[in-house]
């Protein structure tokens, strides 16, 4: 029997649960058992019925060889068929090389621009954990592209990188044109926007250390090198596996830079499982390959994701 | 002094109340002659006869009053392309028939996406969609769309057009199996675009002369333009600033129109001139089983000459959509371009345009070898036919099934198709409209006058081109046939990204064509060989 006031909890938990349950859990079950079958629909029109269109005074609209006007309601029965297909279109989608390439550019995309990020921010956050001149006005100018919308930072960049008249174009590095530049170009603006998120988590988590731990390790050694791979960087480790594995689970969803930069070019040398599954989705109608897609991409960051909490655990236990 | 000034004022407006006629809203004007003014929010004015705007609207007639019509369309702002026009035409419309215009608008990814789920779902958000024609093939399949014929074309009633006045390579586009769906709107089809001043200028003439032994000329093939285009790169040739100039400019953005430029060039390369049958006429497919010809030797061959002449121009063009690509033409920093009709009414925009007055247009040339698909051998010829096409999405109207006023659907999209509305349109570059009616082509190819376009800002010698080009393009023997099957978007997505692969370097011709043709073959299998022959078969008028 529940108690009155766990009940009252309970109802007031409803909304929120009914919400997940809405909006998360069921689409996500039903794009899994899209991913199974193949889903053929059909509006069948069982019937016509003309009605007069009337004027304001209720009299019958006509034309100007006298007919009346009509409008036709159709009455229509959707017809829905979801054949089983089981693993069929997984197979596929594993067999298509277009996913195997966007596979491995998700891979190095998010390696190396995560790795850059961590150590860059890392880097960032050491110079800025001292007393500086102007330092909350630099770290407040250096958060800012967290702020801006992909997107649109993704077109910011088009202008920055364009190679005939953008401001870079004096390098006279083909950004954009090249499938072997363009990949960088696409992670420069990655870590653009994400490393100054990596600097002010790390920048926190040094200013939580206590300075009575780093002067008792200064007794010991004046080898800042030794101080910070022996006792700062552990300290650290916690934070820094939470950052990767926040950096990791946004980067692989990598969409937005390439939408309104590359569109995935030149060639498929941009082409993130995301936007590939995106496309498939919304320009082909393709949900079930959309959905294998999709699964296998979460399945891949799933099995990264319980390495780190397994290592985590490791860490502490 | 101010009880003069307001009474001088209201004089003023009560002159002008009674000086106009009798009947005058705010964006269309009933005229005494007969005709009638239909003035847009900038205060254009379109003028056009009762007759042509359709017996049903009147000063007191509102056909359509009470009615709601939604119209989804590509996204491209109220002064952009495709949805521009529907902006204007909107108060205007709403005006003269009483009903309400929602517009519906959509980035180009999500268009095909958003019109079928409504289609698929019958659930009918969508009264009419501004469509590409190559989505005929799903809409047709489905049964989605309403022939034109069973809603009011060919009745005084509306808007009056007419299919008669489409060349018939256009025309087909519109129709299937000689049944009309679509409502004239836009005419897509590329053509080439040269500078007049830098193929006529003498130096420049004695500098090629020099340089290859030939006379520089307007090209006839595509080896010349490729000849040229090669000699223009990289000079300084127009001499407006210290920056070199390129030979041709193109878009070649991969998720964007790159594959066009491909389509329209390789034409003349690929296919077999001849009655359409099994081995000539034909671009896509074998059409008795559905075999993809796109790695065809003439389709190797044209890549590789497309790869050539990508070389003749900005590096980065390769990652360029249309904006940047007509910029760098539009400012005068490349000789050559082959693109849309929006090319030559931009050329007379002087806010975008440095080029107004030499900005010349031809159809696109011939290459003087192509493959003969009987034969298995490329042919090489010293007079090509000239290779028409219809490239693009020629984006026009279509009223959904699951339209509860599909009439007024209909109604609304006459009223863009009629003759002062599509000259209004064609005429200005932003509209994203282009030319194709006959009522567009200068006389004696079509009805149009120098004074029509002059009113719109054309200079006399680009536009005398500009219509005879695309006048040839549209008339041409052979034209490069369209692609209408279901599944087109997936065919085409494929395509074009292996393309953008070969010219990126990413793959070889060979390989990114072989590929294609693989890719292909799976989407036949998945969509349904027979479903898939049939419609091709269909699309294309061919019978075994």
């Amino acid at each position: 029997m529940i108690r009155w006031d766990k009940r009252i909890k309970l109802l007031f938990l409803l909304p929120a649960v009914i919400w997940v349950l809405a909006l998360t859990i069921a689409p996500l079950f039903f794009s899994l058992y899209l991913s199974f079958t193949d889903v053929k629909r059909e509006v069948v029109i069982t019937g016509v019925e003309e009605i007069p269109i009337l004027d304001k005074d209720g009299n019958p609209k006509t034309r100007s060889d006298g007919s009346i006007r009509t409008k036709k309601v159709k009455q229509k029965e959707l017809q829905i068929k979801y054949d089983w297909v089981g693993f069929k279109k997984y197979k596929r989608v594993v067999n298509d090389q277009e996913y195997q390439d966007a596979a491995k550019f998700t891979f190095i995309y998010v390696i190396i621009s995560v790795f850059v990020e961590i150590v860059l921010g890392l880097f960032l956050a050491f110079l800025f954990n001292r007393r500086i001149y102007g330092r909350g006005f630099m770290r407040s100018l250096m958060i800012l592209p967290i702020f801006a919308t992909p997107f649109a930072i993704g077109f910011m960049f088009f202008t920055i990188l364009f190679e005939v008249s953008g401001p870079l174009a004096w390098m006279g590095i083909p950004f954009l044109s090249n499938h072997n530049w363009a990949p960088f170009s696409v992670m420069l603006v990655d870590i653009w926007q994400w490393t100054p998120f990596c600097f002010l988590v790390f920048l926190a988590a040094l200013q939580g250390i206590p300075d009575d731990l780093i002067e008792a390790a200064t007794l010991d050694t004046k080898s800042a090198y030794k101080i910070w791979t022996s006792v700062i960087l552990p300290l650290l480790q916690p934070i820094i596996v939470l950052v990767i594995l926040l950096r990791v689970a946004e980067s692989a969803k990598l969409y937005d830079y390439i939408a309104s930069l590359t569109k995935g070019g030149p060639g498929t040398a941009t082409q993130s499982v995301s936007f590939l599954v995106f496309n498939k989705a919304f320009k082909m109608n393709d949900f079930g390959y959309a959905s294998a897609g999709s699964f296998l991409m979460l399945i891949v960051v799933m099995i990264f994701v319980m390495l780190f909490f397994t290592r985590l655990r490791k860490t502490y236990e | 002094m101010i009880n003069k000034v307001i009474t001088t004022f209201v004089t003023l407006l009560s002159a002008l109340a009674i000086a106009l006629p009798a009947v005058a809203g705010k964006h269309v004007n009933w005229k005494d002659d007969g005709t009638v003014d239909l003035i847009h929010e900038d205060g254009t004015v379109i003028n056009i006869t009762r007759e042509q705007l359709g017996a049903a609207y009147g000063p007191d007639e509102k056909p359509f009053e009470g009615e709601t019509i939604t119209v989804l369309s590509l996204d491209s702002g109220p002064k952009g392309g495709i949805s521009g026009p529907l902006y204007s035409a909107r108060p205007i419309w709403e005006e003269l028939s009483g009903a309400k215009v929602e517009l519906a608008l959509v980035p180009f990814a999500d268009l095909y996406s958003k019109m079928m789920l409504d289609m698929k779902n019958g659930t009918g958000l969508y009264d009419a969609t501004i469509t590409g024609a190559f989505f005929y093939g799903d809409l047709v399949d489905g049964n989605y769309i309403i022939p034109v014929e069973d809603i009011g074309y060919g009745t005084p009633d509306y808007g009056q057009w007419s299919y008669d006045s489409i060349p018939p390579n256009l025309r087909k586009l519109h129709e299937w199996n000689g049944v009309g769906y679509g409502v004239m709107n836009d005419f897509d089809g590329q053509v080439f675009y040269y500078r007049t001043d830098a193929i006529n200028n003498p130096e420049m003439a004695a500098q090629y002369k020099a340089e290859t032994g030939d006379e520089l000329k307007v090209p006839e093939t595509l080896q010349e333009l490729l000849q040229i285009s090669a000699f223009f790169n990289g000079k300084n040739w127009d001499k407006g600033d210290d920056e070199t100039d390129y030979g041709t400019v193109l878009h070649l953005k991969v998720g964007e129109q790159g594959h066009y430029h491909f389509q329209s060039l390789s034409a003349s390369f690929a296919i077999t001139p001849g009655p359409l049958d099994k081995y000539h006429g034909v671009y896509w497919f074998d059409p008795d089983d559905m075999t993809p010809l796109i790695n065809s030797p003439g389709h190797k061959a044209a890549l590789n000459f497309l790869k050539e002449l990508h070389k003749t121009g900005p590096a980065a063009q390769i990652g360029w959509s249309l904006g940047e690509a007509w910029d760098v033409f539009l400012r005068g920093k490349a000789v050559f371009t082959f693109s849309w009709g929006d090319v030559g009414s931009l050329c007379q925009d002087e806010s975008r345009s440095n080029i107004k007055g030499v900005c010349g247009s031809i159809a696109i040339p011939s290459s003087t070898v192509y493959y003969d698909h009987e034969k298995k051998v490329m042919v090489e010829t010293d007079n090509p036919v000239t290779y028409g096409n219809t490239t693009g999405g020629t984006w026009h109207g279509v009223v959904s099934q699951f339209s509860e006023n599909p009439e007024a659907a209909y109604a609304y999209l006459a009223f863009m198709a009629t003759e002062p509305w599509h000259m209004w349109s064609a005429a200005n570059g932003w509209t994203g409209v282009d030319p194709g009616a006959y009522f567009n082509y200068l006389e004696p190819n079509g009805t149009a006058t120098m004074d029509q376009y002059d009113a719109y800002g054309w200079a006399p010698t680009d536009i005398q081109m500009y219509s005879d080009a695309y006048y040839d393009n549209y008339t041409a023997p052979i034209s490069l046939e369209y692609l209408r099957i279901v599944c087109t978007p997936e065919y085409w997505d494929i395509m074009d990204k292996n393309l953008s692969a070969a010219m990126s370097g990413q793959k070889t011709t060979d390989e990114a064509l072989d590929d294609t043709a693989a890719s292909w073959e799976e989407i036949t299998d998945r969509c349904g060989r027979d479903r898939v022959l049939n419609m091709y078969q269909e699309a294309i008028g061919y019978n075994q």
